[in-house]
């Protein structure tokens, strides 16, 4: 544990040195002072561990095949460093031995002189040749077999809870006993993918057509919500509860006549005032599943504020005014925005993500925290997972995977290439030609709910 | 020894020191040796084999590559089963273990499964996130529809789509204005700053929104039935809050009960139910659970009280019961001082702690009784006063003293004969207390009685301390008289009594007794002597040379 600690700090302290080298001199104090503090962490790793193997594979770092979970202050430190290495085309940095001052020194120039290269990654890897102690390695990318594999599991998974969580309002209909360890099994399962395959896991989200809006709205709030409470730094724990709380946010509507909650057309004004007691009926339904714990109390929080809004305007109406929980800020979010972007009974065109995204900025402040969604568009990207996208070069695409280091840049899955045939090819937008262009940008987003388009074709 | 024997000496050794872990507190040495122990084990067993340890968890046994390590048929206290019934199939620890993950570990394993109401194995061991210890878990065992996941996904995917629709949406791209996207900002420094402080807030305990969404529902709510599920909710609540030592939370919950009681926009017929809530907080239950937290953890006495001061009377005879219980001189402290401020409610049921069987409890409330000091109390200490134990009765006419009874005085006549010295002492200071007439002519008369010449000199030197705060001149008379009185048959305990009387004239501190004091200042009996000086010196407030 303390090794991985070392290793984070080693990073972290790599990140610092190397934005330092980018705008002062490598002789400058302040970068000459970064490179010891860098070399003696280094060598006190060293000390036990021999070798230290640091790769990034997809947005996560490994030391020496270990995954390395980092608190939130070495957030930008982190994110720095998975750019710049992307950038340079290099996913493996590898220090052995005792590594002296002038290594680093020549490892940090190597590295500020690959990044004005058109072959970054030979430019470095030709500059450390010299260099006995401190080797890189190009970029891997993950293998397609293997997503594969998790995109199953994913799909299980998220299944799973869909499944679990119809059999939750069932149970609690017919005033049967809730299995609330079943629960944080399933959300444990959820938070595990999440924090390894973000990217599926969403994809299972942004899918619209699915037949029990219900069930899988629980579902698709709580894998927002988890994904988020992992962009804001919580740990596994807390994310596991934020996930139950987000799964359990609307269980009060198990109290609203089925009549109303399947009504086609606008609600009177009276189905609107029982609609509207769905808060209050979350914490009485929560609070009698079981005796309480910090758990249940923190869901039935959620689920009374999850409507109330940031600046107490929505429902149900508060006489006293107390701050949102930072769980119902995160689950109000993720709750409006996979509402908007779904096809509802009583508002059967979702939005598309974009849309929904654009208005939920206007909504900052107001109705949703302007901090958490800045964290969320950051998430989410530019183009969220199921945008529609015409390329510039006149390929038509669904976004399949948003990109963390470049948001403009996500994965495409191209439908229809420049000729308007069908096809099936998933290009990344961040990819660049041998001058340095990027090979391919979007130029137009479309809002595919005008069209039939199955987004479970291309997500799934 | 061969890798299976080590192996399976391995497995002996996790499944005694499970046991020991269930025995021994952390900090107890048969605790702490078993922990290290098992750790060598896991270095031997790593030493053994070729890299990480890895078992498969069958129902009844327990693999290492393929071979039985563990077999064990039975239902209960079964390591295999243990794993098993969670959907763990196979456990994996990795040669990096360390020994605070084995510590975890083996405190995990040695739960007893009857308290895993909440959390099972697999929830215990991803909590704790271990780095060198991994598991494989059968998910199957949460899927409630086998089908469900084919039958949705057929479901999606019987609208594929058309490749006309597509040429469709292509040909709608192609003309289409662009559309603008929204525009992302960066994290900024400032805002992780931001997002630590709301780390920070989010911290504190839970308990107390959730009081004040009651609050909001109480006032928004107009069903009944609606309204009597959440006054039990909040029972509920309220018992939890105890039980997690968070007074505050239960306070807050009783004060939000007793201003809905006052408000008039609240339906009467449901204030019937409120007073119930009311009522449980002081119910036996509730009361019981309070002992048991305070007897353990170290509360602020001031959030107890305030949360006793908040109950009814029906919580007294509670609070008397766990007041024998208690262990924790802290706790009994804290329940005592809350059966004072329970007692001015309704003394009537604190009276009835006087008929407990256990002598520590009657005494108790005899002091509590005397923290109120209300004298519609002497009534029944007067009863108890003739308890059979001797720190009660004891405790009792302290009591009655401080209370000031006059009524006392016939009864504690009888004690001032009584053969223990402790409660004669003490019933000569409750009659200086109560001070009335009757009381000084009771102590005057016991002083002239021939049996007083035998007391000890610290019981005398009690009555003419308790004598001089009359400040009388029968008194004074008394005590002058008492001074010279010479006597030619037990010429020693008359000088104590001579002594004595010089001592309380002394404490009187009026200056005309310097000369009579003066006469015997060079007195041949020295206890006589050593009095009469130390009393003009506390007259005159000079040092006398000796």
């Amino acid at each position: 544990m303390e090794e991985l600690k070392k290793a984070i700090d080693i990073i972290s302290n790599l990140a610092i040195l190397l934005r330092t080298s980018q705008v002062h001199d490598i002789n400058n104090v302040a970068v000459t002072n970064l490179i010891d503090k860098v070399t003696g962490l280094i060598n006190d790793f060293l000390k036990e561990e021999k070798v230290l193997q640091i790769d990034l594979v997809g947005e996560f770092f490994y030391a020496n095949d270990t995954r390395l979970k980092y608190s939130i202050e070495h957030l930008l430190n982190f994110d720095f460093l998975s750019r710049e290495l992307k950038k340079r085309n290099t996913g493996t940095i590898v220090f052995k031995e005792r590594i002296e001052t002038p290594e680093i020194k020549t490892f940090v120039k190597a590295f500020i002189t690959a990044g004005f290269s058109k072959d970054p990654f030979n430019t470095m890897q030709n500059s450390l040749k010299g260099l006995k102690t401190i080797t890189v390695d190009r970029l891997k990318k993950v293998k397609e077999d293997e997503t594969l594999d998790m995109r199953k599991v994913v799909k299980k998974t998220y299944f799973n809870a869909v499944s679990f969580s119809k059999g939750l309002i069932n149970k609690i209909k017919a005033k049967e006993a809730v299995n609330i360890k079943k629960a944080k099994r399933i959300v444990e399962s959820m938070v595990d993918l999440i924090l390894e395959e973000e990217q599926l896991f969403l994809g299972m989200t942004a899918i619209k057509d699915y037949d029990e809006y219900t069930y899988h709205h629980s579902v698709n709030v709580s894998v927002l919500s988890i994904a988020l409470g992992q962009r804001l730094g919580l740990s596994k724990k807390a994310l596991n509860e934020l996930g139950i709380a987000a799964l359990f946010h609307d269980i009060g509507k198990v109290e609203v006549p089925l009549e109303i909650l399947n009504k086609p057309t606008a609600f009177t004004e009276n189905e609107w005032l029982i609609i509207k007691k769905h808060p209050q009926w979350g914490v009485k339904t929560l609070l009698m599943l079981k005796n309480p714990d910090p758990l249940l109390i923190r869901s039935a929080i959620v689920a009374f504020e999850h409507h109330l809004h940031y600046n107490y305007t929505g429902y149900p109406a508060v006489r006293n005014k107390r701050e949102q929980d930072l769980y119902s800020r995160i689950v109000t979010i993720a709750d409006q925005y996979d509402a908007m972007t779904s096809s509802r009974v009583y508002s059967r065109v979702p939005l598309p993500p974009d849309k929904a995204l654009s208005i939920l900025i206007e909504r900052s402040g107001t109705q949703v925290d302007p901090l958490i969604l800045k964290f969320f568009i950051n998430m989410v990207g530019v183009y969220p997972i199921g945008s529609l996208v015409l390329l510039n070069t006149k390929d038509l695409g669904i976004v399949y995977q948003s990109n963390p280091v470049f948001p403009d840049r996500p994965k495409v899955r191209i439908i229809m290439d420049s000729t308007g045939r069908r096809t099936d090819q998933t290009v990344d937008l961040s990819e660049k030609d041998e001058q340095g262009r990027f090979l391919r940008s979007i130029i137009k987003t479309l809002d595919y709910t005008k069209y039939k388009i199955n987004l479970a074709e291309y997500l799934m | 020894m061969s890798e299976l024997s080590a192996i399976k000496d391995l497995l002996q050794t996790l499944l005694k020191t499970k046991k020991l872990i269930r025995m021994y507190p952390e900090n107890n040495p048969m605790y702490i040796k078993a922990v290290n122990d098992m750790y060598e084990k896991f270095e031997e067993a790593f030493q053994q084999t070729s890299g990480d340890i890895a078992f498969q968890i069958r129902q009844y046994e327990i693999l290492f590559q393929d071979e039985q390590v563990y077999q064990n048929p039975e239902k209960s206290d079964n390591l295999a089963l243990f794993f098993f019934k969670d959907g763990i199939r196979e456990l994996k620890f990795l040669r990096g273990l360390n020994k605070e993950e084995l510590e975890e570990f083996l405190k995990i394993i040695s739960i007893d499964e009857k308290e895993l109401v909440d959390d099972d194995i697999v929830t215990l061991m991803w909590e704790k996130d271990f780095q060198n210890i991994k598991y494989v878990v059968d998910e199957s065992v949460l899927t409630e529809d086998e089908d469900y996941e084919r039958r949705a996904t057929e479901t999606l995917m019987e609208n594929i789509n058309s490749p006309d629709e597509l040429l469709r949406v292509y040909r709608a791209a192609m003309e289409s204005d662009t559309v603008r996207t929204p525009q992302i900002a960066p994290v900024t420094e400032e805002d992780l700053r931001a997002l630590m402080k709301e780390f920070e807030k989010d911290s504190a305990p839970k308990l107390s929104k959730l009081v004040y969404i009651f609050s909001e529902i109480l006032h928004q709510e107009s069903d009944k039935k609606e309204f009597e599920e959440i006054l039990s909710i909040i029972k509920s609540v309220l018992e939890y809050s105890i039980k997690v030592a968070e007074f505050e939370s239960a306070i807050e919950i009783l004060k939000l009960i007793k201003s809905a009681i006052d408000d008039g926009d609240i339906a009467a017929d449901i204030k019937p139910h409120m007073r119930k809530i009311i009522e449980h907080a002081g119910s036996r239950a509730v009361i019981k659970s309070i002992g048991e937290v305070i007897d353990r953890i170290e509360i602020e006495e001031k959030i107890v009280l305030e949360y006793i001061e908040q109950l009814e009377r029906n919580a007294i005879q509670p609070l008397i019961e766990i007041l024998g219980e208690l262990k924790n001189i802290r706790a009994r402290k804290i329940i005592i001082d809350g059966l004072a401020l329970l007692g001015r409610k309704d003394m009537q049921s604190l009276i009835k702690g006087l008929s407990d069987e256990r002598w520590y409890v009657v005494r108790n409330i005899v002091y509590i009784l005397r923290l109120i000091g209300d004298r519609r109390a002497v009534e029944y200490l007067l009863k108890t006063i003739k308890h059979p134990d001797m720190r009660v009765r004891r405790e009792v006419i302290k009591t009655l003293g401080e209370i000031k009874a006059p009524q006392a005085v016939t009864i504690l006549k009888d004690h001032l004969n009584d053969p223990d010295p402790q409660i004669r002492i003490a019933t000569v200071r409750a009659l200086g207390s109560i001070h009335t007439e009757s009381a000084k002519r009771l102590l005057l008369q016991r002083i002239n009685t021939k049996d007083f010449l035998h007391r000890t000199l610290e019981e005398k030197k009690e009555y003419f301390e308790v004598l001089s705060s009359w400040r009388d001149e029968e008194v004074t008379d008394f005590l002058v008289k008492t001074l010279k009185r010479n006597s030619l048959f037990n010429r020693s305990k008359n000088f104590e009594n001579r002594a004595c009387a010089a001592y309380a004239l002394g404490l009187m501190g009026s200056k005309e007794h310097l000369n009579i004091l003066k006469k015997y200042i060079d007195s041949g009996n020295p206890l006589l002597r050593e009095y009469v000086r130390n009393a003009i010196m506390r007259i005159s407030g000079t040092r006398m040379e000796r």
